[in-house]
C-alpha cells in the first residue's frame, strides 16, 4: 500500500472534477433542489381533507358532533345539504360528507346512532383522517351524555375503491406508468448517446433516411419494448399484487404507450445535452426526480402549496398519473371529462417531445 | 460535360468559427476515378468528405455529387460513406451490422457479397464486439459498400490498420473502382496516395496542387510523394 499512489488517484479524481462543471454543480445543487422541493411540499402542504357536513338532525346531538368535528383540526368542514354531496365528492371539492339523519337524536335513545359517512375513496391518505376525527368527535360527545354507553355504527359508503383500499391500490396505479416512463427513458438516453459516440448516428444522416424516419423507428422499437415491459407490470400489479382496478385495461395500455413514447422522445432530445453516459445519468435527479414529487404520485397535486401546483399543471407525469388513477381507481373512461384532459395533454405533449426531437437531430447536424 | 464528374466542388469555403476549415477549394473527380484527398491532421479532408453526404453545408461555392446539389438526402442512396473510426454497432454480429446499414440505403440484397468482399463472410456470425480492430475495419466497409454505390467516401480507412490488412483493403478498393465505382480516399500516409490515380493537396483549408502522383513529383521536382507534399506546402507558406 503506497500513500503516493492513493493520493495520486484521489488527485487526478478531484481534478477531472474540477473540470467538469456540470457533474459539480449536480453534487451541489441537485441535493438542495430535491430536499428544498420535498420540504416545501410536506411543509407547505396546506389543507387537511375537506369534509361536508350535512346535519339534518331534529334534535340537538347532530350540532353537537358537527361543533365537535368543526373544532379537529384534521379535516376541514363546511356544511352542506345532503343532496349536493354526491356531485361535491365528484368534482373533488370534497373528500367526504357526513351526514345526521333527521331522526339521529331518538337513535340515541335507542342505544345505537348511524352517522352516514360518505368518502370519495380513491386517496387512503385523506380516508383516514376523517374516520379519525369522526371518531373522536363521537367519543368526546358521549362522554359527556349520561347514562348507559351508545352504540355508534356510522354507515360508510365507498364513491370509489372500498374498505379495502389501501396505500397500494393508490400509488399502485400511478408507479404503473412512472415505471415504464423512467426505464424507457434511460434505456433511450443512453442508446442514443451510444448512436452519438459510436459514430454511427453520423453514418444514419449520410444516409437516406429522415430525421423522423429516425425518431419514428426509435419510438417503435422502444414502444415494442415498453409495451412488453406493460403487459408484466400490468400483469404482477393485478395477478399478484391485486392492485385494484375499476377500469378497462386496455385504456391503461393506451396511457402507458403515450406515456413510453413520450419517454423514448424526451430521451432523444436531451441526449443532445449530454455528451457521455456518465452525464446522461445526470438528468435523472434533474429531470425525474422533480417531475416524480411534483406528479401528485405522493401528495396529490391540490394539497401542495399553490406556487408548486402551478409548475405541477405544466409537468406531463402529472396528467399521466392523474389518467391513470381515474381509470384504475375511478373506473373512467373516455366519456369523462377530466381523462380527456388528461389523454389530450399527454398526447400534446408526445407530439410536442417528437419534433423536439427531430429538431435536435437537425441542430445537431447542421 | 458536367455529368462526367462524380464529384464536382466549385470554390467552396466553411469555417467553424474563426477557423477556415475550407477556402475556395474545387476538386472534380471523375466517375470510375480513384481519387485521394492527402494532407495533414486538421487540413479539411474530413470537412469536405462531410460535405459530400451532406452533413455539413458550404459557407460559398457549390457541391455536385452524382449531379445533384448537396444537400440532397435522394442522392444519398448511391453514396457509401466509411467513417474515420469503424463505426458499427458492437452488440450486433457483422452480417446484422452489414444489413442494418444495407436497408437504410435500400438494398435488402448484396449482404452476402459485401461480407465476401472484405473476407469476413466467415466471420458473418460473430458479435461486432468480439472482432479484432482490422475486421471491425473490414466490416465498416462491408457497411458502406453493401449497397453498391456509385461514390464510395473513405475517410482515412487504414488508419489503424497493419500493412497486411492495408495491401489487401487496397485491393477491394481497386476491384470495387474496377466495376464502375469512383472512390474519394483521404489519408496522411504517402504510400498509399501512390494507390491513387489522382490525388488532391490541401493544406490549411486550400488545395495546393493536384494531379497524378507523377505529375505532382514533377511539379514538385521532388524523388518521393513525402518530399512533394513538404515542399508544395512549404512554397505556399
Amino acid at each position: 500500500m503506497s500513500g503516493h499512489r492513493v493520493a495520486a488517484i484521489t488527485r487526478r479524481l478531484l481534478q477531472q472534477f474540477r473540470r467538469d462543471r456540470r457533474t459539480l454543480a449536480l453534487l451541489f445543487v441537485a441535493p438542495i433542489v430535491i430536499l428544498g422541493l420535498l420540504g416545501y411540499l410536506i411543509r407547505g402542504s396546506a389543507s387537511a381533507p375537506a369534509v361536508g357536513i350535512a346535519n339534518e338532525d331534529q334534535g340537538p346531538l347532530g350540532a353537537t358532533i358537527a361543533a365537535a368535528l368543526a373544532r379537529s383540526s384534521e379535516i376541514s368542514t363546511t356544511s352542506i345539504q345532503a343532496s349536493d354531496g354526491g356531485a361535491k365528492l365528484k368534482d373533488g371539492s370534497l373528500a367526504a360528507y357526513i351526514v345526521f339523519p333527521a331522526d339521529f337524536s331518538s337513535q340515541a335513545q335507542g342505544g345505537t346512532i348511524a352517522p352516514e359517512v360518505h368518502l370519495e375513496g380513491s386517496q387512503p391518505g385523506t380516508t383516514a383522517p376523517v374516520l379519525q376525527a369522526l371518531q373522536r368527535a363521537l367519543v368526546s360527545v358521549a362522554s359527556q351524555a349520561p347514562g348507559q354507553g351508545l352504540h355508534v355504527q356510522p354507515q360508510v359508503t365507498y364513491l370509489y375503491g372500498g374498505p379495502g383500499f389501501d396505500t397500494l391500490d393508490y400509488f399502485g396505479a400511478a408507479f404503473i406508468g412512472l415505471v415504464v416512463f423512467f426505464l424507457v427513458f434511460v434505456v433511450t438516453i443512453v442508446s442514443f448517446l451510444n448512436e452519438r459516440s459510436q459514430g454511427t448516428l453520423e453514418r444514419l444522416m449520410a444516409s437516406p433516411l429522415r430525421r423522423g424516419e429516425i425518431v419514428l423507428g426509435y419510438g417503435l422499437g422502444f414502444t415494442v419494448l415498453a409495451l412488453i415491459q406493460s403487459v408484466e407490470v400490468l400483469i404482477f400489479s393485478l395477478a399478484v399484487l391485486k392492485v385494484h382496478n375499476a377500469g378497462n385495461v386496455a385504456l391503461i395500455f393506451g396511457i402507458e404507450a403515450l406515456m413510453a413514447i413520450a419517454a423514448v422522445n424526451l430521451g432523444i432530445f436531451l441526449s443532445m445535452f449530454a455528451r457521455t453516459e456518465f452525464q446522461a445519468v445526470q438528468f435523472i435527479p434533474l429531470v425525474i426526480v422533480p417531475q416524480f414529487l411534483l406528479s401528485g404520485i405522493l401528495f396529490s397535486v391540490s394539497s401542495e402549496p399553490k406556487p408548486l401546483q402551478l409548475l405541477s399543471d405544466v409537468l406531463p407525469l402529472t396528467y399521466a398519473v392523474n389518467g391513470l388513477r381515474d381509470v384504475m381507481v375511478k373506473g373512467a373512461d373516455l366519456t369523462w371529462g377530466s381523462l380527456q384532459l388528461d389523454v389530450g395533454v399527454v398526447l400534446g405533449f408526445v407530439v410536442l417531445l417528437v419534433l423536439a426531437a427531430v429538431l435536435t437531430l437537425r441542430r445537431r447536424i447542421a | 460535360m458536367s455529368d462526367s464528374w462524380a464529384v464536382d466542388v466549385q470554390n467552396v469555403s466553411k469555417s467553424f468559427g474563426a477557423v477556415k476549415a475550407l477556402d475556395g477549394v474545387t476538386v472534380r473527380v471523375k466517375r470510375g476515378e480513384i481519387y485521394g484527398l492527402l494532407g495533414p491532421n486538421g487540413a479539411g479532408k474530413t470537412t469536405l468528405i462531410r460535405m459530400l453526404v451532406g452533413l455539413l453545408e458550404a459557407h460559398a461555392g457549390t457541391v455536385t455529387v452524382l449531379e445533384q446539389r448537396m444537400p440532397n438526402v435522394g442522392v444519398l442512396r448511391h453514396v457509401g460513406y466509411m467513417t474515420q473510426q469503424a463505426a458499427l454497432y458492437p452488440g450486433l454480429s457483422a452480417e446484422e451490422n452489414v444489413r442494418f446499414f444495407g436497408a437504410i440505403n435500400g438494398a435488402e440484397e448484396g449482404v452476402k457479397d459485401a461480407l465476401e468482399l472484405v473476407k469476413l463472410y466467415d466471420r458473418r456470425d460473430s458479435v461486432v464486439s468480439t472482432l479484432s480492430g482490422g475486421m471491425r475495419q473490414r466490416c465498416s466497409l462491408a457497411c458502406a459498400l453493401v449497397h453498391k454505390p456509385q461514390l464510395l467516401l473513405l475517410d482515412e480507412p487504414t488508419v489503424g490498420v497493419d500493412p497486411q490488412l492495408r495491401v489487401e483493403l487496397w485491393e477491394d478498393f481497386r476491384k470495387m473502382a474496377a466495376t464502375g465505382t469512383t472512390i474519394i480516399v483521404s489519408s496522411h500516409v504517402m504510400d498509399e496516395a501512390e494507390r491513387c490515380q489522382r490525388l488532391g493537396l490541401i493544406q490549411y483549408g486550400k488545395l495546393l496542387a493536384e494531379g497524378s502522383p507523377d505529375e505532382i513529383r514533377a511539379t514538385a521536382g521532388a524523388q518521393n510523394l513525402e518530399e512533394a507534399f513538404l515542399r508544395l506546402a512549404g512554397s505556399r507558406s
